[in-house]
């Protein structure tokens, strides 16, 4: 899974989320590393909703403006959990072999 | 939110490039995205974020978003393809003096216009057209229309029976000289078509195509293949 990919479902994990939201919460996320830009969430959007790993929760209409929400389906909440524990996994794996070298405590 | 009227109609402008039926449904929200993630006082896209915009609309209309991997490296193989092929164009326009030189030194060649309208022409004018089918097949096979399958397998077909003839006349009397980068270029063509229809035909690929086709027959009236 890609890193944004992986943000992205990390961002509707606790919630729906509209584009504009997805991507401030991608941005705190990644602590400022990363700053989705419109046609790259999109992009992304139309590929996971194709692949059933998001759904549209609802829309609204704010000052005239469209705002749809979107959230995790139930395969998307899956495979995230399991994404998630990979790289937990690969981490902590690096981690302990890292500790005789003293970077890491 | 942001966003003068001017604003809104550039961002319109360049969110025309994405696939009619994506703006038909999402062009609305990418604008109020946009829109809200300008600055203040912003007048115009901004290059990045046009370059991200013209990237996203491109992957859409080659159906670069939704297919599976091996559809997607057929996908890119087939534009590598449309590449390759301009580049032959390119390769011809740079080494026509170097051609010509030579040709007209050659006292049992015909005349040069005789010799540019027979060889170097059909090779200026099919180019595009070489280049244009490979775009239009890639696109047609990335958004999983079933009969771009066959019709990229029968256009493989052609850039077989090509190189076989190729090989096979070694170059007729006033036929352009088939030099070893010739040869390879065609072949290298060969190859990239032979293992795009490769990928297509996958294990992979085929659930797509089926998917796909299941879509638009369920769904007739926004059958616009994205």
């Amino acid at each position: 899974m890609q890193e944004a990919t992986f943000l992205i479902l990390t961002a509707l994990a606790d919630g729906s989320q509209h584009g504009y939201g997805i991507i401030t919460e991608v941005q705190e996320i990644s602590g400022g590393r990363v700053r989705l830009r419109a046609g790259t969430l999109y992009t992304a959007l139309d590929r996971l909703r194709a692949d059933g790993l998001i759904e549209v929760d609802r829309e609204e209409i704010v000052e005239g403006r469209l705002r749809r929400y979107y959230r995790l389906t139930p395969e998307g909440t899956r495979r995230l959990a399991a994404e998630a524990a990979r790289l937990q996994a690969n981490a902590r794996a690096a981690l302990t072999r890292l500790k005789p070298s003293g970077v890491v405590t | 939110m942001t966003g003068s009227p001017k604003l809104e109609r550039r961002y319109r402008r360049v969110l025309a490039c994405y696939p009619k039926a994506f703006r038909r449904e999402s062009g609305e929200e990418v604008l109020a995205v946009l829109l809200a993630t300008a600055a203040e006082g912003q007048r115009r896209a901004g290059l990045a974020e046009s370059v991200d915009l013209i990237r996203g609309a491109l992957r859409m209309h080659l159906g670069l978003s939704r297919s599976p991997r091996p559809v997607r490296n057929a996908v890119r193989l087939m534009c590598a393809g449309a590449v390759l092929t301009l580049a032959a164009l390119v390769t011809v326009l740079v080494t026509l003096g170097r051609v010509r030189a030579g040709y007209v030194q050659d006292p049992d060649a015909g005349p040069w216009p005789t010799f540019v309208l027979t060889q170097i022409v059909p090779v200026l004018a099919s180019a595009p057209i070489g280049a244009g089918v490979w775009l239009w097949l890639a696109g047609a096979n990335g958004r999983g229309y079933n009969w771009a399958r066959p019709a990229f397998t029968a256009f493989a077909g052609l850039l077989t029976t090509g190189l076989l003839i190729g090989f096979g006349e070694g170059g007729g009397e006033d036929a352009l000289p088939s030099t070893w980068p010739d040869v390879t270029a065609a072949a290298v063509l060969w190859l990239v078509g032979l293992a795009a229809v490769v990928l297509i035909y996958s294990e992979a690929a085929s659930p797509y195509y089926q998917r796909r086709a299941a879509t638009r027959a369920a769904t007739p009236a926004n059958g616009t293949g994205r």
